[in-house]
């Protein structure tokens, strides 16, 4: 378990309305600071800049999807080491698996509880090593 | 093996036996026995007359009175012989009693011999040189005569003529003259020639009669025979006429029929085709029959079709649920299933190979359709119900402050539904899933106190809003099984929110464990109106709900206990239910246990 408690989230999503439901649970329910990232293209600069405790992905993105995202974060070594729970409305056992096997920290499925989202990070967060 | 002349060889043999075997020996006595009485009445009238003209001849001597005896005595001979032939004609059992009248006829043949035999001895030294001659010109007469009469049964003519020259045999050879001593010697040689010639006709006469029977016999068999082939031929007939009625029965099953028909021979040659067949690939008849099966697979899987040829060659097992990609004569790719039954005669050998296929390129098409709306439904449908469901839990947990009253009522219900509407889409997702066969489960040992524990702490909310309450019942032990937690726990809320729905307000709903047989069983109690007698059966179906106005005055989608039921099966348990004592329903499950 990281010895500091859940602080910084950075949440790469495309849809504008779920992005700010996150952003209203995440900082009032959760009292943690967001970074919010519509252009998944532009994420990992925007990590790199916002030095985030925890990445959240969304699965299913224009442009560039979160499973390649992850990728792509592991290929660059400023973010690779970031913890990442992806938020996801479909995605196959066997995708998911393969995906915790790459080293994802969780996933949440969509929809989700804003009310209960900070509780879920911080358990995904707590469960780290 | 046996060359095909000593084959022949032997078939001639046993012809031979089984033809003087099949002479019944008592017919062809009875034919012989036949023979000699009808010859009888001219035997018995040829004595009277050649006895006559001698009585007239040698009338003229001393012994006159030994020539009427004589004469007496061949009447007396005629009349018995008459009598004989007479109860011979009138005999009914001529056949089985064949033996005694041949033996009747010897006595007479005899009889009538000796008479001639008498004649000679007695008349012989009493008469002139001249009546001598006669004498024995007679005699020579009777004895040559006596062989057709009795050549039937040699031993009777033997009997016969014995009776005539053994006494005159006798009297020549003690008549103290040369002459009629040198005579003497040369008659007994004249006797055996006689009876030789008997014998020799005896056997012709044989062999004829048993001819006639073996013949009549064969012609009885050949009757039996041809009988026997004619019913044949009969049945034959009608036997092709129903082959015929089923073949054209079985040609316009084929010819009517929408699925494609294919008969090729073991070399994967288009024999025949139907007109679906034709329809299906568009091609007519003249362009298929002749051709290789493989004018009607893609290039590409050319060498699969082949390998599977092979298979199905060597194995004759019938292969079904085929899927092959064809190409039609427009170049259109079409995707077929074919069931292929290799057609195997009474040698085990291949006939023909009967190949029936169907299009399925649109079944297909439609399921991938069904596969793509499926994952539209879940992402498209769930994306937009996040940001629903979020805003409005947002709204009604107060973080974002206070609300008023009324308008927090009116977020409630719109959250309550949103909900409603996302079970309903994870509801149809879930029996996608299961139908598909999709649906994976992640089996971990978990204890089942706990998670029932974990999901009346999860349902608590959802049954406060019943005003019902939820608590276990009897000690819980902790009990290791094999499950999906997440869908277990599906089960559970499901279970659970049933009960609560449908149980009357400030009633508890009892949560149970106990052991079984199959190993643990948990029992979710309620004290709801029970189930109605005619939703009994099919309360384990899907979109199931007993009154259809329940769905919108308590919510749910029907679904739930058709998932239930399949994702029990799926971890090794089961489902049920069964009526309480004093009202209410018990739901349950039983899984089994872990060591």
């Amino acid at each position: 378990m990281p010895a500091r408690p859940l602080g910084r989230i950075c949440y790469v999503e495309d849809d504008e309305d779920i992005q700010r439901i996150v952003r209203l649970s995440l900082e009032r329910v959760g009292k943690m600071v967001v970074e919010v990232v519509g252009d998944p293209t532009a994420a990992i600069d925007r990590m790199i800049a916002f030095k985030p405790d925890l990445v959240m992905l969304d699965w299913m993105m224009p442009g560039m999807d979160g499973p390649a995202l992850y990728r792509k974060m592991l290929a660059t070594p400023e973010v690779k080491a970031l913890p990442v729970v992806f938020i996801t409305a479909k995605a196959s056992p066997k995708e998911l698996e393969e995906l915790r096997k790459l080293g994802a920290a969780g996933t949440i499925s969509k929809p989700f509880s804003p009310k209960d989202l900070p509780e879920q990070l911080r358990a995904i967060w707590g469960a780290l090593p | 093996m046996n060359s095909p002349s000593t084959e022949a060889a032997r078939t001639t043999a046993s012809a031979r036996i089984s033809l003087r075997q099949s002479a019944d020996p008592r017919f062809v006595l009875a034919d012989r026995v036949e023979q000699m009485y009808s010859q009888m009445p001219l035997a018995i009238l040829a004595t009277l007359v050649i006895s006559a003209v001698a009585a007239y001849e040698l009338r003229e001597g001393r012994y006159v009175e030994v020539v009427v005896f004589w004469g007496v005595l061949v009447l007396f001979l005629t009349v018995v012989r008459t009598v004989l032939y007479w109860g011979y004609r009138r005999a009914r059992e001529k056949v089985k009693e064949a033996e005694q009248w041949m033996r009747w006829l010897a006595i007479s043949a005899l009889a009538a011999g000796a008479t001639w035999g008498f004649a000679g001895a007695v008349f012989f030294p009493s008469h002139a040189d001249e009546q001598q001659v006669f004498l024995a010109f007679l005699l020579t007469i009777v004895v040559a005569g006596g062989i057709p009469i009795y050549a039937v049964s040699w031993v009777i003519y033997a009997i016969y003529a014995a009776g005539i020259l053994f006494p005159f045999t006798y009297v020549l050879a003690t008549f103290g003259n040369k002459l009629f001593a040198e005579i003497a010697l040369i008659v007994p040689a004249f006797y055996v020639l006689n009876v030789g010639i008997a014998y020799r006709l005896n056997r012709v006469f044989n062999s004829g009669y048993r001819l006639r029977h073996a013949y009549g016999k064969l012609t009885e068999d050949y009757t039996a025979l041809n009988q026997r082939l004619e019913q044949q031929l009969v049945e034959l007939e009608e036997a092709r006429r129903q082959v015929e009625a089923s073949g054209r029965k079985l040609a316009l099953f084929a010819e009517r029929s929408p699925i494609a028909v294919l008969e090729l021979d073991p070399g994967s040659r288009i024999q025949q085709v139907n007109p679906a067949a034709e329809n299906l690939f568009g091609y007519p008849p003249a362009e298929l029959i002749g051709r290789p099966a493989s004018h009607l697979i893609l290039p590409k899987y050319q060498d699969e079709f082949a390998k599977q040829w092979r298979e199905l060659i060597q194995t004759r097992a019938p292969m079904s649920a085929l899927r092959l990609r064809n190409p039609r004569r427009d170049g259109i790719e079409i995707v077929c299933e074919w069931t292929v039954t290799p057609l195997v005669n009474a040698a085990g050998e291949i006939v023909a190979v009967i190949a029936q296929g169907r299009d399925i390129t649109q079944q297909l098409e439609a399921e991938r359709m069904k596969k793509e709306f499926t994952s539209t439904l879940s992402h498209e449908l769930r994306t937009p119900l996040t940001s629903i469901i979020g805003a409005l839990q947002l709204i009604n947990s107060g973080v974002l402050g206070n609300i008023d009253k009324d308008v927090l009522e009116l977020t409630t219900i719109a959250e309550r539904n949103g909900q409603r509407l996302l079970d309903l889409i994870n509801d149809i997702l879930d029996v996608e899933k299961i139908e598909s066969g999709k649906l994976t489960l992640f089996l971990e040992t978990l204890d089942l106190a706990e998670l029932v524990a974990e999901s009346l702490t999860l349902n608590r909310s959802f049954a406060d809003r019943f005003k019902v309450g939820l608590a276990t019942v009897g000690e819980r032990q902790p009990v290791r099984v094999s499950a999906d937690r997440k869908r277990l726990l599906q089960v559970m809320t499901n279970l659970i929110s049933n009960a609560a729905k449908f149980s009357p307000e400030g009633s508890i709903v009892e949560v149970s464990m106990e052991s079984c047989d199959h190993g643990i069983r948990v029992g979710v109690h309620d004290h709801g109106p029970g189930i109605p007698e005619n939703f009994r059966n099919r309360i384990f179906g899907r979109f199931a709900q007993a009154d259809m106005s329940h769905t919108r005055q308590k919510g749910g989608t029907g679904l739930g206990l058709a998932i239930c039921k399949r994702l029990l099966e799926m971890m090794g348990g089961k489902i049920g239910y069964s009526d309480r004592e004093g009202g209410g329903t018990t739901f349950w499950f039983e899984l089994p246990k872990q060591a």
